[in-house]
């Protein structure tokens, strides 16, 4: 009796096209589009070469410093920091205009003056170029002068001081920052739009345990009045649909994971295991949210799609999926949201495996969802095993 | 009179689904308000940068404190926590620099002690990191001479003092036209969401086989009901049209009163016209009601992922700028983003946006036309 | 002779609205059940209480002498039920369809395929097998839903309704299909709004209204609880009121009307009612375009307890 009911939920699924596109392609197109749109903007995000012009003039072939600087920057390779090309000021001017640089330096006496179309990184980039090397021209003109006091002071002042400034010059040139980078490897924060994406294929999938278990209620459906009146019982019935539509939220998920995974190139860390399990509690979520939907609201099919459909592209939209940030603002302004949002305790359990190494936040998160679930369980209990009504 | 009676009837059917979109709407309009200096000197680009110290904050400490603060955003805690490493991720700051316990006497003693970070490797980290690297050795270069720690704090600070001048071209106010630009590319979403799927349904209501064979009987002619039904349509985005004209001046006051804010709606009346004329060709193509909402959702989220309504358009990579050519959604954004830089708005300066309505034009007459073809090729088949 | 139902005392209520009161009747072994009644007076609430689908305030439901209740599984097992809207998945062909059903009762796989066959075969579904609910007409949906509601072979069916909307041809295949199954030993409870259906199907009759029995018995026993026995109409151009008059007075009259060119007299008695009032026409010398002479109809009866049309 159980496997007949899981075979024709099974079938009765299977073929229902709008809710197979709902669950199995809708996501893979969403993460394609995603794909397809953010594939680029950690890329850009992070420091780009700097297209600028330098106004060519006698001041600037004089400036052996400046001159010098600049050209070290502009050499290819990993220190490389500008683009400049050589102009004249009108020049200079149209480009900027038509967006070929981003900004260019004029030499005016022994002065700099950088021109930008509006205030922003890159103007403030080199600016702080050449601050830079001005100021590390005072720190060398400003050693030096000491230098030559100490020796004058020692009295073995010889009154040659190119070996003195060469001396000071290397070593300020070949200092270098003790900087410990402790950053992790990964920082990729549009990871997080894929992982919304899998935690709105859980919640998705409650369309199909909604679906299915709306024919085993006798106030909802005419099917249900039959099952109702048949000798089976009713729980295994329920049990056996929601296999069914579980197999089924499966399959869907795990041809999310290979996609994601092999034609998306998505990162889920390196603990798979965790992310699988983590996947498919959040599918049990899902589905026993579609099941108390179908218990609880006295509505027909469509407005209940409706609420799950609202309910989880409002669950994502907390949870980052139309703009990461959003996740970070109710993590740390509105945490309770968290706790009703099974959407967020996927997407954070996931993060925390990808982001952390420790497993305590996962397992929150792991913790919070099987109590969400016990809890839609608990309220539509009632309304499931129901067989006598007051009015149908 | 009773075509359009039916018509909004079916329309007020739909009345969440219109006020979902809206909402939608206003809602990442609105997010994305926030109002910040607008100038026309030069402002530098601050990094967002939490320290950790667990010394002291005098002396050489409280010095790269000081000189990070003048260059940056910087936040200051005591310890390392969880939370940090969150913001961090999600880019609330940019940098993190760890500064450990006796960095002062350390630094003083010659220890060359070090500094530990954890950055984003975004755009503001790496000029965050090029900002400590700069102190960094600029102390270094100051610590190993025999100065007192009074001299070394002077001859940074000496050092590190100088500010190039930098001077603005762009007379534009930047902040307000991209969130106007934002806005606008943002409704090319929820403009072609709204315009297809209620167009979508309701056509598809009186396509269905019986009302249509009743259509078909009645006195009316089928030509004229047609007619009827599209002008009803139009009718339809015209209202969405002045509801999105209404926001745009809810959310921008009278700034949108403006030749620029004219061309602006301009470029969106001509949008929402390709949308309706998709939205009837969808109707032809598709009979079934369940299938309009996933339709729907496939083609004005694709479009808006991939023409740049949701990610800024300069952030796209250029091959999938190449597929967008052929959606009217990057015509659209094209036009708009024009009007952001765009410094003067004659007519001979016209002509990129001229282009891009003239291609929105183009694509509306298009799928008319596929339209006309398929009905042909309908009645081919039944006749 | 066998009690299969016993309904004592059942009483539904809805919080104002009384649908059930206080009804009392038995189902025999093998007979055909008819609830007669227009739409709302209880039938298919009476129905679904039978089946535990709904609770109730009062009363005592017995099957097979049994208490009725919703974990009763072994009472279940031999109940069919045809619902009157039509309940099968939109998904599964027809095939599919009986053979979930029936699944719910029939556990050995062979023996099912056996009963799935013979459901088709019955309602005469051979060539349509594999087609899904949407393709079908309205009459061959209404066989599906009977086909998914007796393919376990049960021993007491509920026909809710089973006809409405249905077509002529349908609705003869349908009735003749209930009349096998009860030839097959089926005891069968029958609930419909038509009394021509009740007439030719129903060994008893169940008359309800507003959720009480307004009479019971066989069709005769109930057509003889109204006064008529006959109703002689004749069409007639001009009726002087004098002979109007005058047939009232006759003893085994009860009522003369004359309006629109017809004469409608009702008798009380008499076996040779239309022969003597032709006679009396010819003697009369009046000329008439048409006569004839209908028994009562469970419609008379209704009308006469209640003071209003059944099909109302």
């Amino acid at each position: 009796m159980f496997w007949h009911n899981v075979k024709y939920s099974w079938k009765v699924l299977f073929h229902n096209r709008v809710l197979l596109f709902w669950t199995f392609l809708f996501p893979i197109l969403l993460g394609t589009f995603f794909k397809m749109a953010f594939s680029d903007i950690e890329k850009k995000e992070s420091l780009d070469i700097i297209s600028v012009a330098v106004v060519r003039s006698s001041d600037y072939e004089n400036n052996v410093v400046m001159k010098e600087a600049l050209t070290q920057l502009s050499i290819e390779g990993e220190n490389q920091l500008f683009d400049i090309i050589y102009s004249s000021e009108e020049e200079a001017t149209q480009q900027l205009q038509d967006g070929d640089i981003e900004g260019y330096f004029k030499f005016v006496d022994d002065q700099v003056q950088i021109v930008v179309n509006q205030s922003g990184i890159d103007g403030t980039i080199m600016r702080f170029v050449i601050d830079e090397i001005n100021g590390r021209k005072k720190i060398i003109e400003s050693l030096v002068e000491q230098q030559i006091q100490d020796r004058i002071h020692e009295g073995n002042w010889d009154g040659i001081m190119e070996p003195i400034i060469e001396e000071v010059k290397n070593n300020v040139l070949q200092s270098k920052a003790n900087i410990k980078d402790a950053s992790s490897s990964n920082m990729s924060y549009t990871m997080i739009e894929y992982y919304t994406l899998i935690a709105m294929a859980c919640l998705y999938s409650s369309m199909i345990a909604m679906f299915i278990t709306n024919y085993k209620l006798a106030n909802m459906k005419a099917v249900g009045k039959r099952i109702v009146v048949s000798p089976s019982h009713k729980i295994s019935g329920l049990f056996g649909s929601f296999v069914a539509s579980y197999l089924v939220g499966a399959i869907g998920l795990f041809l999310l994971f290979l996609y994601t995974i092999f034609v998306l190139k998505v990162d889920y860390g390196n603990r798979l295991w965790p992310v699988i399990l983590i996947a498919c509690i959040g599918l049990i979520a899902g589905q026993m949210l579609g099941l108390s939907v179908a218990a609880l609201i006295k509505s027909n099919e469509n407005t209940k799609t409706g609420v799950l459909v609202a309910l989880s592209m409002f669950g994502s939209f907390l949870s980052g999926m139309m703009g990461i940030t959003m996740k970070y603002v109710i993590d740390t302004n509105l945490p309770i949201l968290n706790l009703v949002n099974p959407v967020a305790m996927i997407t954070d359990g996931l993060y925390s495996l990808y982001y952390y190494e420790s497993f305590s936040r996962y397992s929150f998160d792991l913790l919070s969802l099987i109590l969400f679930s016990l809890l839609m369980i608990i309220v539509s209990f009632r309304g499931l095993r129901r067989q006598q009504y007051d009015s149908i | 009179m009773t075509v359009f009676k039916t018509f909004w009837q079916i329309i007020k059917r739909y009345k969440m689904m219109i006020l979902l979109y809206t909402f939608l709407l206003l809602l990442f309009g609105g997010l994305n308000m926030k109002t910040n200096d607008t100038s026309l000197n030069f402002v530098d680009s601050k990094p967002d940068i939490m320290m950790i110290h667990e010394d002291e904050a005098i002396g050489i400490t409280k010095s790269l404190i000081d000189y990070m603060s003048l260059h940056a955003n910087v936040s200051i805690v005591s310890e390392m926590s969880e939370e940090i490493d969150d913001a961090l991720f999600y880019r609330q700051f940019n940098y993190v620099i760890f500064i450990p316990k006796n960095y002062r006497s350390d630094v003083l003693n010659g220890l060359k002690p070090s500094i530990t970070v954890k950055s984003t490797g975004d755009y503001q980290a790496s000029l965050a990191s090029m900002l400590l690297d700069r102190f960094l050795k600029t102390q270094e270069a100051f610590v190993d001479s025999k100065l007192s720690e009074q001299e070394i704090l002077k001859a940074i600070d000496d050092a590190l003092q100088d500010r190039t001048e930098v001077v603005v071209t762009s007379k534009l106010d930047m902040n307000e036209l991209s969130q106007v630009t934002q806005y606008f590319n943002f409704a090319s979403y929820t403009l072609m969401a709204t315009i297809i799927f209620i167009i979508c349904l309701v056509l598809s209501s009186f396509h269905e086989e019986k009302v249509k064979n009743r259509i078909l009987v009645s006195k009316m002619s089928y030509r004229v009901h047609n007619r009827l039904i599209l002008m009803a349509s139009f009718g339809y985005m015209l209202f969405v049209f002045l509801l999105f004209l209404l926001f745009g001046f809810l959310l921008f006051g009278f700034s949108l009163l403006t030749w620029r804010g004219f061309f602006y709606f301009c470029n969106a009346f001509f949008f929402l016209f390709v949308s309706l004329t998709l939205a009837i060709l969808i109707s032809n193509l598709v009979q079934k009601k369940e299938a309009v909402s996933g339709i729907v959702n496939v083609i004005a989220l694709g479009s808006a992922f991939l023409c740049g309504a949701f990610v800024p358009v300069e952030w796209l990579p250029s091959s999938v700028l190449k597929i967008a050519h052929v959606l009217p959604t990057y015509w659209y954004i094209q036009g708009n983003e024009f009007l952001k830089t765009a410094e003067k708005l004659q007519i001979s300066e016209l002509g990129p946006l001229a282009q891009n309505m003239f291609f929105l034009v183009l694509f509306g007459i298009g799928f008319l036309g596929l339209n006309l073809l398929l009905l042909r090729m309908k009645q081919k088949r039944n006749g | 002779m066998e009690k299969i139902v016993e309904v004592k005392n059942l009483t539904k209520e809805y919080k104002t609205l009384k649908a059930i009161n206080d009804l009392s009747f038995e189902v025999k072994k093998g007979e055909i059940l008819g609830l007669l009644g227009p739409n709302g007076s209880g039938k298919s609430t009476t129905i679904n209480c039978l089946l535990s689908l709904l609770n109730f305030q009062h009363g005592s439901i017995k099957i097979w002498d049994k208490e009725m209740r919703p974990d009763a599984y072994d009472i279940k097992a031999k109940i069919g039920v045809i619902f009157q809207e039509v309940a099968v998945f939109e998904e599964l062909n027809v095939y599919d369809n009986i053979n979930y059903f029936c699944g719910l009762y029939i556990t050995d796989k062979n023996l099912r395929q056996i009963y799935v066959e013979e459901a088709i075969d019955f309602v005469g579904l051979q060539d349509f097998k594999k087609f899904y609910p949407k393709q079908l007409s309205g009459g061959l949906l209404r066989r599906l839903n009977i086909a998914c509601g007796i393919a376990h072979k049960p021993e007491l069916i509920f026909f809710d309704e089973p006809t409405v909307a249905v077509d002529p041809q349908s609705r003869n295949s349908i009735l003749d299909g209930i009349k096998r199954l009860r030839e097959q030993g089926a005891t069968i409870v029958y609930t419909t709004h038509y009394m021509e259906e009740v007439e030719i199907l129903c060994d008893r009759i169940i008359i309800l209204d507003k959720g009480r029995i307004l009479a019971q018995g066989t069709c005769d026993q109930l057509k003889e609880l109204t006064k008529i026995e006959e109703k002689i109409t004749v069409e007639v151009s001009d009726f002087p009121q004098k002979l109007i008059d005058e047939i009232q007075t006759f003893s085994n009259v009860l009522q003369v009307r004359y309006e629109n060119n017809h004469c409608v007299i009702i008798y009380k008695k008499g076996k040779n009612n239309l022969e003597e009032f032709i006679d009396y026409l010819k003697h009369h010398h009046i000329i008439y375009h048409k006569i004839f002479s209908e028994r009562p109809t469970l419609n008379d009866v209704f009308l006469e307890l209640t003071g209003k049309e059944l099909r109302d």
